[in-house]
């Protein structure tokens, strides 16, 4: 789970262990203050989450594309197409960060709204719009390009 | 869950880091009391040079202060010398 979250948010396999790592390392240290297995999963979801945005931001000094603007796509996969997946985690690896970090916790973790909005310390309104808007964005380029339509 | 939400949840299905991930993070473990320990000498480190320089400073100060002793019994006696010669 921690190193999904880091690797699905910041597309380097390589900086995704290190913050694998660091997280883990992090919990050695705070183990003390772990009151149960569930704790401890949430806790590691929590400084996943944490440790991965401040890994991009360290990395990374490419401007954030807006919602709106990322990348069209190039080829036409259909619904349950292998490629599709790629393309899909290629375009939400384009959104902004924290819409980026939502959907993988909706989608890799199964999370709901209020869950994300407690792990990622941010209002519900704005996971919901996060989801929402970017599940919209989404689905407009697909449906552009004529995936989707079973 | 629609067919997006579905394809979502298969693209974003968790990935397991390489093998012997265990191990990198345990040898990460062992290695940080050396860190520590350097983290730990350097501060000693920084300590004792501050330690050595409040002691200088201490010792600066003793000894302006046994000049200006010596210098204070000096005028005293001149005083005395001056007090003399006038009567």
């Amino acid at each position: 789970m921690v190193f999904s979250v880091a690797w699905h948010f910041l597309h380097d396999r390589d900086l995704a262990e290190e913050t694998a790592q660091d997280v883990f390392l992090s919990l050695h240290t705070h183990l003390a203050g772990i009151e149960s297995p569930a704790h401890a999963g949430f806790w590691l979801r929590k400084v996943a989450v944490q440790r991965s945005i401040d890994a991009a931001r360290k990395r990374s000094r490419r401007p954030q594309v807006a919602l709106e603007d990322v990348a069209e796509l190039s080829v036409h996969p259909a619904p349950g197409d292998p490629m599709l997946g790629g393309m899909l985690r290629r375009l939400i690896a384009t959104l902004p960060e924290m819409p980026r970090m939502a959907m993988i916790l909706r989608y890799q973790e199964d999370l709901d709204p209020a869950e994300i909005a407690e792990t990622m310390g941010i209002p519900l309104g704005t996971v919901k719009s996060h989801i929402q808007r970017s599940l919209a964005l989404l689905r407009g380029k697909l449906e552009r390009r004529g995936v989707g339509e079973r | 869950m629609d067919w997006l939400e579905q394809e979502l949840a298969q693209a974003l299905a968790r990935k397991e880091p390489a093998a012997g991930f265990d191990r990198r993070v345990r040898a990460r473990l062992h290695r940080r009391p050396r860190w520590l320990a350097i983290a730990a000498t350097i501060i000693v480190t920084i300590g004792a040079g501050e330690a050595w320089r409040q002691h200088q400073g201490q010792l600066a100060k003793e000894q302006v202060m046994t000049a200006m002793r010596i210098t204070g019994s000096k005028l005293n006696r001149v005083q005395l010398q001056l007090k003399g010669t006038e009567q």
